[in-house]
């Protein structure tokens, strides 16, 4: 059963997995908002972008079967865009075609960011940055409970499995399905209140700790200042 | 410093869904002593134990190291009192075995320098190797999980340590492990079991709880060799 599938690849020694998390937040951020902000239609910037994730992506060590897979999820969103733009007046191939790429790559820098942060530095990270501090708890309890509900569905399916012969009649089938995920949330909640319980006990005080945080040298310089370049730069290119 | 690590005068506690779990529970237990808790399966030992460190809050008054378990003092209380869950499932947290160590000294501020070595010695305390530090919880076997739920309970140093079903599901070996390591440390022991060789290993003292109340409570030599009193209980002298 597993569940560490957010940061998977977090914790291995990239040049990537090094830096800051507040380095990677704010400079994927702002690459993603330079991405959907970009002015007119200049395909040379999207594929200076494209080039830079790609290197970003390989700099990262983590595997691309990994990064792209995922990264494909949002394709049915994009599709659907395209399907519906016939109906709008301005259907045409190459806009989409350059939506269906940005959406791509914002989602691709998106799970680089979480892939080479490991999740409670990029909670610290944001919330130096000034997020708010309740939303900072709140993504903390879901990290750690997404495993639990995942846990209970595959246990519950499996207890399951292993009691039906044969396949019931779908009105019974159902039935069950009802009553299982009934139970998944009576299950879920009444375990989740007893390891926060287990948290208490063990000093939680509403901050998740986090071991040796990196901290902030010249490497995150460099890649703030690298990205700023790079944002600046195709700015004045295509607002040309 | 108190003579009693705990005191429970006339605890009652029912489950929300009405089950009456304990009935005027009395039980005091001196600093330094290690007293077992041992009654059929449903008897409430579980529910006892979890009134220690406030997790569950019945009727009734519970002092731990002469301090009222309240709402003001509870953080301190959980200082004291090392709680090791009967299903580790529910201790367990983190993506990985050393985080779930680390947990608790990283909240109590320790140096992160000293961190990792305690949670070796830790590790290596419940007799686990090394290896498994990176490895999610979830995807040990009981045994092992149970032993890392308990090491993430001894690396705090608890002047009380609350035990529940320690031993089950783990092979002979690690089971005498884990006897000589509890019978090494020198904190107030409540352990609730139904391995009743473990028991007379460990404690001099024995209380026998059934349906929410304790029955007997004395020498654990005198009451585990009461047939009459054991049978009447569901249980077997060893
Ligand atoms: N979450 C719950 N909701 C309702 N009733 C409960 C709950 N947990 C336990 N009970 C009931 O409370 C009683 C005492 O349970 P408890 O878990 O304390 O027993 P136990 O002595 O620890 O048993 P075992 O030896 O099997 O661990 C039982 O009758 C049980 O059915
Ligand atoms: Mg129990």
């Amino acid at each position: 059963m597993r569940h560490n599938f957010i940061d998977r690849y977090a914790n291995l020694d990239s040049p990537l997995h090094v830096l800051e998390a507040r380095t990677k937040i704010l400079g994927y951020l702002s690459l993603i908002a330079a991405l959907l902000l970009m002015p007119g239609r200049n395909d040379v910037v999207l594929l200076v972008y494209a080039f830079v994730a790609a290197i970003l992506v390989g700099a990262s060590q983590v595997p691309l079967g990994y990064i792209a897979g995922r990264s494909l999820v949002i394709l049915p969103f994009v599709l659907l865009a395209g399907i519906a733009a016939p109906w709008t007046n301005s259907f045409d191939g190459a806009r989409f075609m350059a939506l269906a790429t940005r959406s791509f790559l914002s989602v691709t820098i998106l799970l680089l960011m979480t892939s080479t942060t490991p999740f409670p530095e990029l909670l610290r990270g944001l919330q130096k940055l000034g997020c708010p501090r309740i939303l900072i708890l709140n993504l903390g309890f879901l990290y750690r409970y997404l495993f639990v509900l995942t846990e209970e569905v595959l246990r519950m399916r499996q207890a399951r499995d292993c009691r039906r012969a044969g396949r019931a009649p779908p009105r019974v089938e159902l039935k069950l399905l009802g009553s299982m995920l009934g139970s998944l949330v009576l299950r879920s909640f009444e375990r989740a209140e007893r390891m926060y319980q287990a948290m208490l006990s063990r000093g939680y005080a509403g901050e998740f700790p986090v071991l040796a945080p990196r901290r902030f040298t010249w490497r995150d310089l460099t890649f703030l200042a690298g990205i700023a370049l790079l944002i600046v730069s195709s700015f004045r290119y295509a607002g040309r | 410093m108190t003579e009693y690590a705990i005191r429970i005068t006339r605890l009652s506690y029912s489950y929300p869904d009405g089950t009456k779990a304990l009935e005027d529970v009395d039980l005091d237990v001196r600093v330094g002593e290690r007293v077992a808790l041992v009654g059929p399966s449903g008897a409430g030992k579980s529910t006892l134990l979890l009134h220690l460190n406030g997790v569950l809050s019945g009727k009734g008054m519970i002092r731990v190291m002469g301090k009222p378990l309240g709402d003001t003092a509870l953080r301190e209380i959980r200082r004291h009192v090392g709680l090791v869950f009967q299903n580790p499932d529910d201790q367990l947290f983190c993506p990985t075995v050393f985080e779930d160590v680390a947990f608790g000294p990283l909240n109590l501020s320790i140096s992160p320098q000293e961190i990792p070595h305690r949670v070796e010695r830790a590790l290596r305390d419940v007799g686990l190797d090394q290896s498994i530090r990176n490895r999610p919880s979830h995807h040990l076997s009981h045994g092992e999980r149970k032993r890392v739920a308990l090491a993430s309970v001894l690396i705090m140093e608890p002047d009380i340590l609350a035990l529940d079903e320690p031993s089950s599901n783990l092979d002979p070996r690690n089971r005498r492990h884990l006897i000589e390591l509890v019978a090494s440390l020198p904190s107030t022991l409540v352990l609730a079991t139904h391995d009743l060789g473990m028991v007379m290993a460990l404690c001099p003292r024995t209380a026998l709880m059934d349906r929410g109340k304790i029955w007997a409570d004395g020498e654990t030599r005198r009451i585990l060799a009461d047939a009459r009193l054991m049978e009447e209980h569901g249980l077997e002298v060893p």
